[in-house]
């Protein structure tokens, strides 16, 4: 089945790709929803997506040399019930004008990649979006245990960075350091505080710089990090890509 | 003297009414220890000779060196009433051999836990007075313990003899002595004495439930032996002769008639019977042998069938007063008697002890077992210390076998203080490995242990922390936790001289943290070691335990530095709000300080996590004025599960609240573990979550989403409602000579001290000040008020309560700068968290 892929740009999404390709699907076109660029914050603390990272995106899609849609995102959570019922001016709705989108230059996909593990809250959306547009939802991650997934990720060689912590025991020493080096410290907070070790609840964002689906690998050449709440006991920090490149591997 | 074998106290074992588990109990230096070698001087343990200098039941060296009991010691003797005895004990017996479990604790203050665990496994408490010191602060509390833990106390009046030799009182003089020191016992037992389920505890001399006498000389009475002595030549019952001896009863020696005047019709004076016929022998014998007529005092001795060796006769003074006075009167007789006949037995005890000990309901299999002290019921056993073994790292857990019989082999439920009945946590299934006799220095195997003794079991102290129950019943709860009158509120930072002894620091803070019941050990989040502990002398004996017993290797140790306690000292300004990290959830918060006198009864385990939650709610509307819905959504006493601050559910009819409980517990007992202030432990709070919007999806809800931002509004909230410090304050007890007042009181007014009250003992100069002191004022305390009032001044120390500091932790003063230090000691930035790193905007 020819595919569109939703990225983040984060670890799960670039995984669950890389699960479509082993089922034998082709990933034509990817997909993303991006902060607007007037927005003075990256993180714009969205219930759907993940926007961290977001300025980054395009060299994923140069990696795998594919295009890439994207939409602003214009609407907000204003329907925040489990179960979603199409409503005006929702991020939800953003969702459904990108795939629209994509299916318009794209008439023979048929399945949508999304990299929801455990959120109902997301699962639910896409698959609402998916059932409008008569696609197939493909969530290889669904409700597999997080603290495997995250050592089966660093196994299979996906290369990513945190670039987002909020959670009690993450701070700005996490920011940039890879998924394999921060894997024993996840797992012994999931132990801890009950923190998810895949960041499922929102506890951190990551960034894919490479995986064996990539052709080049991205390189950041500059970054900042961003206080986005000074709160003394979790704080939410994050590193905004200013500047990447991709390069040949 | 009985030499015992292992074998016959086994078979005593078995007849639960003829066992007496007891506890020695006095203020320091009233002369317990002394008293007991004499007791087991008679038990044949020691030889009788040494009987007064031995200080048997002292084990370790520094117990024998500084003259103080450290560790309390358990040791098991052997006594047989007459039938004129026996006829006295109102309870059936089996037979007239007693088996007597007596457990020598310690008197000062800072040991009291010790005192505490000593209490829990016994049912009757021999309280010592010294008969010139009368009833001290140390007195007071071990007496409240004992009746607290439903303990029937009698009394042993000691050091007469320095009365008679060193004060020379007159007869009348000390009868009236004895008579205040009997009123103030009284006093203290009708005002601590809670429920009077147990019947009239006080203690009367013409009962015999008081003995007087000196245990240093190893004498001592009864008006029970004099009593007997004089029914026969008087020809009247003994009992009526006892009611003679006490009290306003008078005898006329010239009419031979009885009285109960002072003068006869013809103006003469009447004898009060007491000082005729109980002190005055004891007069003559000290007046002829301290001044020398020794054909006298051989008369005497004659005429009140003293029996003298060739070897005696050769003896004069002091030596000769002893032997005398230990062959007319017996200190052993006296006070075994008083033991035996009324101290009640394990079977007798239990009856009404078990409300007070058991958490359970009081009518299934365990809370009747222990009612009947049934041996072939379920387990249940308490363990209430743990005693180190010549094994390094290795405890004997000591306790109470309070229904069943516990047996070397046997595989038991070893439930600590956390375990909750049908859980899994602070739970485990092993064997006990043996069960042992301890007595004093030695210990002997038994093969099993029934119902109402004392044992020591091997093999289950990696289980337990340092209390807890065990049992084979599968439903049973615990048995209560014991409550201890001191806390651990002085601490110091130890350290390693050579770096790689750290491990070897570590393993033996664990150790010293299980060998004492009250010391604390923990390494703070800065990577401190600490050990805290109730008083000065306690952390001194606690490292020095450390360090030549526990750990072995040379420590460095920082100054004292007491506990404190954050509060806040009104109701928060406004709603605190924080967002959980991913902003999707949030929780309104608001604190207010509880009653002060709530707060008490909750650490004082009075109104606790484990009440009925509706018989609570009860209490709480009633006597707090809480709103009753409020108090039936109580979620949480914290820290420790068992603390004084409390989560309280204000919200109303908000989704999925129930599924982040947990998770907001979670973060009030950090919060209330770790203030925001000082990091130190809140104390006396309430938290008011009064709403929360929570995100639709659980997985976005976790604990570590909600945690966080609980505990942010709970920090947010204090920080609203005038955030303060708490410092520990002990009650100080000094004795001195009128003369060394004015000492006494600059050295306590230089330290913040609060004179409370001041009273001079009748008919001396001896004046008792009692008085407030912050603990932090108390270092060196001691020593500066010996140099000040050329060592004539005693103080007693012990933790009263917790005083609010005026002032607040957020503004500049006293109680910032505190707050400062301790953060710097700490390694935390010197300046507190600001509100808004807690407090989100919308």
């Amino acid at each position: 089945m020819k595919v569109v892929a939703l990225v983040s740009g984060g670890k799960d999404s670039t995984y669950n790709m890389m699960k479509c390709v082993e089922d034998g699907h082709e990933i034509v076109a990817l997909a993303h929803a991006h902060p607007p660029r007037s927005s003075d914050s990256e993180e714009m603390d969205s219930y759907l997506f993940q926007t961290v990272g977001s300025s980054a995106v395009h060299a994923i899609a140069e990696c795998m040399e594919l295009p890439l849609y994207h939409r602003e995102i214009r609407g907000t959570a204003v329907d925040q019930a489990l179960e979603y019922t199409q409503t005006k001016d929702d991020e939800t709705e953003d969702l459904f004008m990108l795939l629209h989108e994509v299916k318009e230059h794209h008439p023979d996909v048929g399945g949508v990649s999304v990299g929801a593990i455990f959120s109902s809250y997301q699962g639910n959306r896409v698959q609402h979006v998916c059932d409008r547009l008569g696609l197939k939802m493909l969530p290889y991650l669904w409700h597999r245990d997080q603290a495997e997934l995250l050592q089966e990720m660093v196994g299979n060689g996906v290369d990513a960075i945190l670039i987002k912590v909020a959670a009690p025991g993450l701070g700005r020493d996490d920011l940039g350091r890879t998924l394999a080096q921060v894997a024993p410290k996840l797992l012994s907070l999931h132990e801890k505080y009950g923190v998810h070790p895949c960041g499922e609840g929102g506890e951190f964002e990551s960034f894919t710089l490479d995986c064996p689906l990539f052709k080049k690998r991205v390189v950041i050449d500059e970054s900042q990090v961003i206080t986005h709440s000074d709160d003394a006991l979790a704080p939410v920090l994050y590193l905004s890509l200013r500047r990447v490149h991709v390069e040949p591997k | 003297m009985v030499k015992f074998t292992v074998d016959q106290i086994r078979g005593l074992m078995d007849k639960t009414a003829n066992i007496r588990n007891m506890s020695v109990i006095a203020h320091v230096d009233h002369g317990k220890s002394t008293l007991t070698d004499s007791l087991v001087a008679k038990a044949g343990i020691i030889a009788s000779a040494t009987a007064g200098e031995a200080r048997f039941t002292d084990t370790r060296a520094d117990e024998q060196e500084r003259g103080i009991t450290i560790k309390s010691t358990a040791i098991s003797m052997y006594f047989e009433l007459d039938e004129d005895q026996m006829e006295d004990i109102k309870d059936k017996s089996a037979g007239n051999g007693f088996l007597i479990n007596l457990i020598d604790s310690p008197g000062h203050v800072d040991f009291s836990s010790e005192v505490t665990a000593a209490l829990r496994v016994t049912d009757g408490a021999l309280v010592v007075v010294d008969t010139i010191s009368g009833v001290s602060v140390q007195t007071e509390t071990v007496l409240r313990q004992a009746l607290t833990e439903m303990i029937k106390p009698v009394v042993m009046i000691n050091k007469v003899d320095r009365a008679m030799l060193e004060r020379q009182l007159p007869k009348e003089d000390l009868y009236q002595n004895f008579c205040r020191v009997v009123e103030d016992v009284n006093v203290n037992i009708s005002t601590f004495q809670a429920e009077k389920i147990m019947g009239d505890l006080q203690v009367y001399p013409d009962a015999g439930t008081v003995a007087f006498g000196s245990g240093l000389h190893a004498w001592g009475f009864t008006l029970r032996q004099f009593a007997v002595r004089y029914a026969k030549k008087f020809n009247i019952d003994r009992n009526k002769m006892m009611k003679k001896l006490w009290g306003d009863n008078f005898f006329n020696t010239k009419t031979k008639k009885w009285s109960t005047k002072s003068t006869d019709p013809s103006g003469q004076f009447n004898d009060r019977a007491f000082n005729m016929f109980a002190l005055d022998p004891i007069y003559r014998i000290f007046d002829a042998t301290m001044n020398e007529r020794k054909d006298e005092a051989f008369a005497l001795a004659d005429k009140l069938d003293i029996k003298i060796t060739s070897e005696e006769r050769d003896l004069t003074g002091k030596p000769l007063l002893k032997v005398l006075m230990r062959k007319f009167l017996p200190a052993a007789e006296a006070l075994m008697e008083m033991i035996c006949i009324h101290l009640p037995s394990p079977a007798v005890a239990q009856k009404y002890r078990v409300d007070g000990l058991y958490e359970g309901p009081m009518d299934d299999v365990c809370a009747k077992a222990i009612r009947d002290c049934d041996p072939n019921g379920p387990l249940m056993l308490y363990v209430s210390k743990m005693v180190p073994t010549s094994d390094k790292g290795r405890f004997y857990a000591f306790g109470r076998v309070f229904s069943g019989t516990a047996a070397s082999g046997m595989k038991v439920r070893i439930q600590g203080p956390n375990y909750k009945p049908g859980g899994k946590s602070d739970l485990y299934l092993k064997n006990i490995q043996r069960t042992i006799l301890m007595m004093g220095r030695s210990i002997e195997s038994i093969e099993d242990c029934p119902a109402g003794n004392i044992v020591g079991l091997v093999g289950v102290d990696q289980y337990l922390q340092k209390s807890g129950t065990l049992t084979t019943e599968e439903t049973a709860h615990n048995m209560k936790v014991m409550k201890f009158s001191v806390s651990p509120v002085v601490r110091v930072a130890v350290e390693v001289k050579n770096q790689q002894d750290l491990p070897k620091l570590i393993e033996g803070l664990k150790r010293l943290n299980k060998s004492d019941p009250c010391v604390l050990t923990y390494t703070s989040d800065t990577g401190e070691h600490i050990v805290a502990g109730a008083g000065e002398l306690h952390l001194e004996i606690c490292l020095k335990d450390l360090e030549d017993d526990h750990a072995q290797v040379p420590i460095r140790k920082s100054d004292p530095v007491v506990e404190y306690r954050e509060t806040v000292s009104q109701e928060s300004y406004d709603v605190a709000l924080s967002k959980s990290p991913n902003k999707h959830n949030r929780i309104y918060m608001r604190a207010q300080p509880l009653d002060a006198e709530l707060t008490a009864e909750m650490e004082e385990g009075t109104i606790t996590p484990r009440d009925d939650v509706k018989e609570r709610a009860r209490i709480l509307s009633e006597k707090y004025g809480w709103d009753v819905n409020d108090a039936r959504k109580i979620w949480a006493f914290e820290p420790e599960n068992n603390g004084s601050n409390l989560l309280v559910d204000a919200t109303k009819a908000v989704q999925y609240l129930n599924e982040i409980k947990d998770h907001c517990v979670n973060g009030f007992r950090w919060a209330a573990r770790n203030g925001p202030s000082a990091d130190e432990q809140m104390r006396g709070c309430r938290f008011n979550i009064t709403d929360v919007s929570l995100h639709a999806d659980s997985i976005h809800r976790g604990a570590g989403q909600i945690m966080p931002a609980c505990r942010s509004a709970i920090y947010a909230s204090i920080l609203m409602a005038r955030p303060t410090l708490q410092e520990p304050v002990y009650l100080v007890e000094v004795q001195c000579p009128e003369a060394a007042m004015g000492g006494v009181y600059s050295v306590l007014n230089r330290r913040r001290g609060e004179v409370i009250e001041e009273e001079q003992r009748p008919g001396t100069t001896q004046m008792t000040i009692k008085a407030y002191l912050p603990v932090n004022e108390s270092f060196g305390f001691v020593s500066v008020l010996r140099s000040e009032t050329g060592g004539q001044a005693f103080p007693q120390s012990v933790f009263d309560h917790w005083d609010t500091m005026p002032g607040t932790t957020i503004e500049p003063g006293r109680v910032a700068d505190i707050v400062r230090e301790i953060r710097i000691r700490k390694g935390l930035k010197p300046e507190m968290e600001p509100l808004d790193h807690y407090y989100d905007k919308l």
